[in-house]
């Protein structure tokens, strides 16, 4: 229903170290990352607990700042922007789909689907918010309060959040790690329609080979280095990679 | 783009209904009391000034004697001769005019006991109610034979009297049976405007209350074709030189404004308590809303993930605290009113009888309380608003970095340097004390809010110290709570979150310093009147008019007394307002002969007894400012004009009693015949006479005076304290507001505590807890931050009490003493402090179900 985009880069991290502490006790998170995720694709970090993949994506997003090299969203190079700028980049050019109670309790779900927007200046494109509703089959639930949502439902409207601005491309960390498997493949298959249908990029860090395997390309991080990636992942080829770095 | 944060913090508010609404009490009570003491003042102002208004209606003029110096409404002016008043009537347009006298006189309830009243005790002298005096006649008729009386309504019902009864009524000369003729009011109140009015024909009252033909002024009114400047400057030429001719208008403003002073510092008071309070509320929202931002933490760090700016953060938060400050504001205004109402109904109840107002509520009243509530409000919830501002959006994910951007700060240094502002202010308030009272009260109780500012925010660093040394402490140090698991979770709590417990602490902190800084002064003050009383009074009597009147006694008593053969020395101490070489001050007038025999003056040169001669003694400090010494000479101006020169007759150091100055009764009644009255009487028992035989002497006397009080030393003594404790009595009951403000709180963080570690307690009692223990351990934890408050209140207060008590003169406070009882009594009540502001939340915390609150987050 939408033109795919043309192969250009989304987002970019050139030799990006982020370390923290001191000399002796010194703890490399990310240890000369350079990766580039192209629009339109629907792209997976994995690697063990520690291996810096959450790092790595709050980084990409802005959200916490390299120790040294460069992240870039689009043509902006994250380095030379300020905080006011990072803001209005988070509120018009990035989504985050978090792992769970990312919704402000106090407003309905219409509003917290929006609320990027409300924030801004920006105009609503409402037919845009009107296709995310209904891909996410949300139409119903429009008036609810999170409180009153199932776990599946929250984080439907999460995604829903994370698309309204129609962002360069979208961040998810563990966005399934708090939901049943059954709810989860919900969710997933959403995020893989919003790729596919509605040309959007997303980013997703996850532990779980059967969500990887939902994306188009998965890049395995450990200690700080990325050090695979595969394309046309399926949920048996990542679990086996996964294997190794157990041994 | 304000319109989500608009939603956000409506939202807000909604979602925290019940903290938001302690939270807006606690502002309540002080806008109310700003709002209470403006709407209080303007409205009885407003009614006293139409009272009077009403009262002068038919008088157009009124002739009085002149005074040199002094406010015109409270100067005490010789009385003029009645006979004026056929001059007067005689010069052309001149309608009418009658004598103005005016009295002490107490009624005598049915019961014996003398009426008190919230104001003075009058006998007047009154033609009735055609009269130019505005007094209405409500029942009966005016008195028009020399047994005859007629009372005010509200003064009768009080005293248990009806027309027809025969009533006691004590005036200067002594008791006087009377037949209760008429019932009289004010205006359109049945009362006499706070003062209890006997009212008597004229010759009546001319000999009852001692006038020997003299009238206080003389009422006139003119004819209604005539002009008022012309007849008051056609009196002018008639009438002496010493006496004046003003308008009723003018006469009537002088005298509301006198009694408009007296309420406006009351007012003044009121507001001074609204302030602490406020002070102490503003602790409060402050506390609130840093606990609220630090539980919000996920939550703001959302909205800055998903693109809200630092600003529009920052203006949510300062939009809740408007919120409540708007709220809070028109509350105060209505609780005002009551505030208002609530006062004037217990003046009356105690027989002020206020004329009844309605109740103003000016443009300022309305714009102060707004200013003060949303101003408070709002300044005590910036500094959350800037830490929310902090919070970094990756705390969405990673809520451990949100929280130490919350905890950066530069506490100990901006600490420091306000504590150290704040202490040389107040240093620099008292000891050098610029600008008058105004200046010394301003710039030191400045001082005292940076003290406090900076203690508060100091007192975080040794919160976890003291938390431990008073769990080791309490309830015994042989028996710690810390022995008990209860005990030991409470400490620990108390000791995780220092700076929460700090400024939990802090608001108690204020009430309870206060507190002891007045109990310092206060006990200091006993300590020196009994030291002085010990060293410098030698009289055995002291007889003065008693609790229920302020008037003084009349000069008659001590003449009497004074022919009892069981005493040797008698003399009455009254003052009068004077210019020494042309500057003004109070002199004391006593009996030479008898004075130096009831007090001791520590006399350094000179003698008592010359006051007798019509000489001056004075205590050595002024006798060194003016360079005189006894032979030498003084000219004093006395407020009817008379100027004498006056020989020094002696110099003294003790001034406890004396005051500065001192002349003889001889010489004040030959300058004055203004109508004096006796502060005291002083009287020693003559030699071998039995003290009981001797006070049975002076209190037949006495009874002639039903208001008069006989005292020896001790009982004095404890009177003038008994007076002390009262003021103290009423100044610790407006404090407990503010204590009150500072438990709701210790209340709220507890609360707000108990939310945040739901997941805790669930854990607790998952692994065997009791309710009753869980419950105990909050409450040892809100008393640990009670008492923790309270020593930081004692440890503030009492030095700052001996502050102040080391510049007051000597004469108030010689010892510095240290109240130990009142320190124990306030560390016993932070104990009930904790405890009450524990319930709530203790209850709350054992409500929880066990496998909700595990899997809550």
């Amino acid at each position: 229903m939408s033109t795919v985009a043309p192969p250009t880069v989304a987002a970019a991290a050139v030799d990006a170290y982020k370390i923290y502490g001191t000399k002796d006790s010194e703890v490399r998170a990310l240890d000369g990352v350079t990766i580039s995720f192209e629009a339109g694709r629907f792209t997976a970090i994995m690697g063990p607990s520690g291996s810096g993949k959450s790092t790595l994506m709050h980084c990409l997003a802005g959200l916490d700042d390299l120790t040294s090299g460069s992240v870039r969203i689009g043509d902006d190079d994250l380095a030379s922007l300020s905080d006011r700028q990072l803001t209005s980049l988070r509120r018009e050019k990035v989504g985050f789909i978090f792992q769970a109670y990312n919704l402000i309790p106090t407003l309905t779900a219409l509003e917290n689907i929006t609320l990027p927007l409300d924030l801004g200046k920006s105009d609503r494109d409402q037919a845009w918010i009107d296709t995310v509703i209904d891909a996410v089959n949300l139409r119903d639930r429009l008036g609810h309060r999170p409180s009153e949502l199932s776990g599946g439902q929250q984080q439907r409207v999460a995604v829903a959040r994370a698309l309204a601005s129609k962002p360069h491309i979208i961040f998810a960390d563990e966005p399934t790690g708090n939901l049943d498997s059954r709810t989860g493949a919900e969710i997933l298959t959403f995020m893989k329609r919003a790729v596919s249908e509605l040309g959007q990029t997303i980013v997703m860090v996850t532990h779980d080979p059967v969500a990887a395997a939902y994306a188009d390309r998965v890049v395995f991080l450990a200690d700080g280095k990325v050090v695979d990636e595969m394309v046309e992942p399926t949920a048996d080829r990542v679990l086996d990679r996964m294997k190794k770095f157990g041994s | 783009m304000a319109r989500p944060v608009v939603r956000l913090t409506i939202r807000g508010v909604l979602a925290r209904k019940f903290r938001i609404l302690l939270t807006t009490l606690a502002v309540v009570s002080g806008v109310a009391f700003v709002s209470g003491a403006f709407i209080l003042t303007d409205s009885v102002k407003k009614s006293i000034n139409d009272l009077f208004a009403v009262l002068s209606e038919g008088i157009d003029l009124e002739v009085r004697s002149v005074v040199a110096f002094g406010d015109p409404a409270r100067a005490d002016r010789d009385p003029i001769p009645a006979e004026l008043v056929d001059s007067i009537a005689a010069v052309d347009g001149v309608r009418l005019a009658e004598g103005n006298l005016l009295r002490a006189a107490t009624v005598i309830k049915s019961d014996g006991e003398p009426l008190a009243t919230s104001g003075p005790s009058f006998g007047i002298a009154w033609t009735g109610p055609d009269g130019l005096d505005g007094r209405t006649l409500i029942e009966g008729r005016a008195a028009t034979a020399d047994s005859e009386v007629t009372l005010d309504k509200s003064s009768a019902r009080r005293a248990g009297h009806e027309i027809g009864d025969v009533i006691t009524i004590v005036g200067p000369k002594g008791k006087g049976d009377f037949t209760l003729v008429g019932l009289t009011g004010t205006g359109d109140t049945d009362g006499g405007g706070g003062a209890s009015i006997a009212a008597f024909d004229p010759a009546t009252a001319d000999a009852f209350l001692g006038a020997n033909g003299l009238v206080d002024s003389i009422y006139i009114a003119i004819t209604d074709d005539a002009s008022l400047t012309t007849v008051q400057d056609e009196l002018n030429s008639v009438l002496p030189s010493n006496v004046e001719v003003i308008t009723g208008e003018q006469s009537a403003q002088e005298t509301a404004g006198a009694i408009n002073d007296i309420i406006g510092i009351f007012g003044n008071v009121l507001l001074g308590f609204a302030a602490v309070s406020l002070f102490v509320s503003a602790f409060l929202i402050f506390n609130t809303f840093a606990i609220i931002v630090s539980q919000r933490l996920r939550e703001l760090a959302l909205l800055r993930a998903v693109g809200a700016s630092v600003r529009q953060i920052r203006s949510m938060i300062i939009g809740e605290s408007l919120i409540v400050s708007v709220l809070a504001t028109v509350l105060g205004i209505f609780a005002g009113m009551g505030v208002a109402v609530g006062i004037v109904a217990l003046f009356n109840a105690t027989g002020a009888a206020f004329p009844s107002a309605s109740l103003i509520v000016s443009f300022r009243t309305v714009l102060v309380s707004i200013l003060v509530g949303v101003g408070v409000t709002v300044a005590a919830a910036i500094i959350p608003a800037l830490r929310a501002g902090r919070i970094p959006p990756v705390a969405a994910m990673r809520p451990e970095l949100g929280f130490s951007a919350l905890q950066k700060n530069r506490r100990l240094v901006v600490g420091s340097a306000v504590f150290g502002l704040g202490l040389l202010a107040f240093a620099s308030g008292i000891a050098v004390q610029p600008g008058g009272a105004a200046g010394t009260l301003g710039l030191a109780g400045l001082g005292a809010v940076l003290l406090f500012l900076g203690i508060a925010s100091l007192s975080t660093t040794v919160a976890a110290p003291a938390s431990r040394l008073i769990s080791r402490l309490l309830p015994l140090p042989f028996f710690p709570m810390t022995r008990s698991v209860a005990g030991r979770l409470g400490s620990r709590n108390a000791q995780r979150t220092p700076r929460r417990t700090a400024s939990t602490a802090s608001a108690l902190m204020i009430g309870l310093a206060l507190v002891s800084t007045v109990a310092v002064i206060a006990s200091s003050i006993q300590k020196t009147f009994r030291d002085q009383i010990s060293t410098s009074v030698s009289a055995d009597f002291f007889i003065t008019n008693g609790p229920a009147n302020f008037q003084g006694l009349p000069p008659s008593f001590a003449e009497r007394l004074a022919e009892l053969p069981e005493l040797s020395a008698v003399s009455p101490f009254r003052g009068a307002d004077v210019l020494v070489n042309g500057d003004p001050k109070e002199v004391g007038a006593v009996r030479g002969s008898a004075f130096g025999e009831l007090v001791d003056l520590d006399l350094l040169d000179g003698s008592v007894e010359s006051l007798d001669d019509g000489r001056i003694l004075l205590h050595r400090d002024p006798a060194t400012d003016y360079g005189v010494g006894v032979g030498d000479e003084l000219t004093i101006t006395w407020q009817n004009g008379t100027e004498s020169v006056v020989q020094v007759g002696g110099i003294y150091a003790d001034s406890t009693i004396a005051g500065n100055w001192l002349v003889g009764l001889d010489l004040l009644a030959s300058v004055s015949t203004a109508e004096p009255v006796d502060f005291f009487i002083g009287a020693k028992i003559a030699d071998g006479v039995e003290i009981p035989v001797a006070r049975a002497a002076v209190e037949s006397i006495a009874e002639d005076f039903p208001s008069a009080e006989v005292q020896d030393q001790a009982e004095f003594q404890q009177s003038q304290e008994d007076q002390i404790d009262q003021l103290l009595t009423i100044i610790y009951g407006l404090l407990a507001i503010s204590i009150a403000i500072a438990v709701l709180g210790i209340a709220n963080t507890m609360a707000l505590s108990v939310f945040e570690r739901t997941r805790e307690f669930g854990l607790l009692r998952a692994v065997g807890m009791s309710k009753r223990v869980l419950k105990r351990s909050i409450r040892w934890e809100a008393i640990i931050v009670a008492v923790f408050g309270a020593s930081l209140g004692v440890v503030v207060g009492v030095p700052l009490g001996a502050a102040v008590a080391s510049v007051l003169p000597d004469t108030v406070i010689t010892t510095i003493v240290v109240p130990y009882g009142t320190i124990v009594n306030i560390l016993i009540a932070a104990v009930v402090v904790g405890i009450v502001a524990a319930i709530g939340p203790a209850r709350r915390a054992a409500k929880l179900d066990v496998l909700q609150s595990i899997s809550s987050n």
